[in-house]
């Protein structure tokens, strides 16, 4: 199964990625975190600490400056750049950094094109992608399982989720929910649902815990397991593995 | 004065470059906002409606270099005139232009950047500035999309996600036109703040943005910033930041 989740940069993308993993693993599912992001910090919000995170980026750079073999595969790949995390949670970071040559598998400025290669996925892999719509907009005919796309109640944000779904649904890249995130009353989530109609929508509530996590360098999911915007994106969890019900 | 404001997505840079373009044009620059990032978030932030404003397929001309397909203005259109004819004009006189539009299809962007190129490079450097808010990764300012720039300015937070951001763009120093990397710390509620921007990132800070209620609200109700609150905190830091920068150019 492969879930992508995208949205607006600041949204909580990459929060939510890493509760979204941590939770599959936790289910007894073998997961694998892709961080497609130009500016890969998703190993922070997995819980994998500064040093681990950086770590990860720097073997990706030291493939850019032809340090390091460059991997042949996608499977070697996620075997020599990805380590072991939380939850038995996998991370790999495979967008390239600073190198704009496209190349082999490895130098993935094209994390679109890897999501592709990856046929029989085995478990459930979850990628955090890029900021905006970039990577959806080229993502081409390639389907997806599931597209999360986590959406504040701003009008930015709801501006690239409605483009994000308008892509999304054009291209038949998969099932499209709706993570309403930092909610702060009814009011929000009426703005999310006005602005996405018929889009199946699961509420996150504002949550300082997140915040606080977030300043931290922690995982929500370690600091603050049992605040209630924890608790929604782990029952977002679910919603993302039942079947569709639309509107919901 | 031509500067590019970069950083972590959600770090605040289209609320601090909108404000910043604004603030400029009120001391009697003329001012270019340019969007290189799909998404309306600059339009937002200059208080402009964020319908298309780029440079339309008509004003370009195809042509073939080296077998392959290239795109430059329309010949006896200057960049200027381009600028006079497709740009937005929004509060305060800014004229803004989106480029690098989402057009839905691969390979189609081509067209729109290359547009842009020819913009930036034509537009004179007397009587112009140029406020370019860039997407939040690094990929666009290591492609040549910040190539307009001279000075880039880091929007950074005090998250370690965002000051790890911050750290990475900081190696842009030295590409393209860019002769200096300067930081802003947004959202900062003291000013330990700013010292731990600049002992992360190791540039230098020549701004900090405090935390602001009226920003993220006026996000919630799709107001420009000074449209929404013209006295707020961070209006003010932000002109000091005008002042700062315009300082600098008369030194430098």
């Amino acid at each position: 199964m492969k879930v992508a989740v995208v949205g607006k940069g600041g949204s909580g993308k990459t929060t939510t990625s890493a509760v979204l993993a941590r939770t599959f693993a936790r289910t007894g599912m073998k997961t694998l975190a892709l961080d497609c992001d130009t500016n890969p910090n998703l190993g922070l919000s997995l819980g994998f600490g500064e040093e681990a995170t950086e770590a990860l980026i720097g073997v990706r750079e030291a493939v850019d400056a032809g340090e390091e073999e460059h991997a042949g595969s996608v499977a070697e790949l996620i075997d020599r750049f990805g380590v072991d995390g939380p939850d038995g949670v996998r991370l790999a970071v495979v967008s390239a950094i600073e190198n704009p040559e496209p190349g082999c598998p490895c130098c993935g400025i094209s994390p679109e094109r890897l999501l592709a290669q990856m046929e029989d996925v085995e478990g459930v892999v979850v990628a955090d992608f890029e900021a905006g719509i970039g990577t959806i907009m080229r993502m081409g005919d390639e389907p997806l399982d599931v597209v999360v796309i986590v959406a504040e109640p701003t009008a930015k944000s709801l501006e690239v989720a409605r483009r994000s779904a308008d892509l999304v649904n054009q291209h038949q890249l998969g099932r499209v929910l709706v993570a309403a995130n930092r909610l702060r009353d009814d009011d929000d989530l009426a703005r999310v649902r006005a602005a996405l109609p018929g889009l199946e929508v699961v509420a996150i509530p504002d949550e300082p815990a997140i915040a606080l996590a977030e300043r931290q360098g922690d995982a929500p999911l370690d600091s603050a397991p049992d605040a209630a915007g924890v608790r929604a994106m782990v029952a977002l969890s679910e919603r993302v593995m039942a079947p569709a019900s639309p509107g919901g | 004065m031509r500067v590019a404001f970069v950083g972590k997505g959600g770090a605040g840079k289209s609320s601090i470059a909108g404000t910043f373009a604004r603030l400029l044009a009120r001391r009697g620059e003329q001012v270019l906002a340019i969007d290189t990032d799909p998404m309306p978030g600059l339009a937002f932030a200059l208080g402009i409606d964020h319908s298309d404003s780029g440079i339309p397929d008509a004003a370009l001309e195809e042509q073939v270099v080296d077998e392959r397909k290239t795109y430059r203005l329309r010949p006896g259109l200057t960049a200027e005139e381009a600028v006079q004819r497709y740009s937005a004009v929004g509060p305060d006189g800014v004229r803004f232009l989106q480029l690098g539009k989402a057009r839905g299809v691969r390979g189609e962007n081509a067209r729109s950047h290359q547009a842009f190129q020819h913009v930036v490079k034509g537009i004179p450097d007397a009587g112009w500035s140029i406020v370019g808010d860039l997407p939040g990764g690094t990929r666009q300012p290591f492609f040549g999309w910040g190539n307009f720039a001279r000075t880039l300015v880091v929007v950074v937070e005090r998250t370690p996600a965002s000051l790890l951001s911050g750290r990475r763009l900081a190696r842009l120093a030295g590409t393209g036109n860019i002769s200096r990397v300067l930081a802003v710390a947004n959202k900062t509620t003291g000013r330990h703040d700013a010292d731990l921007v600049e002992e992360r990132t190791g540039l230098p800070v020549i701004g900090a943005v405090p935390f602001d209620p009226s920003v993220s609200d006026g996000d919630r109700v799709g107001e420009a910033l000074l449209d929404h609150d013209s006295n707020a905190p961070a209006v003010t830091a932000v002109d000091d930041l005008v002042s700062r920068l315009l300082q600098e150019e008369e030194h430098a």
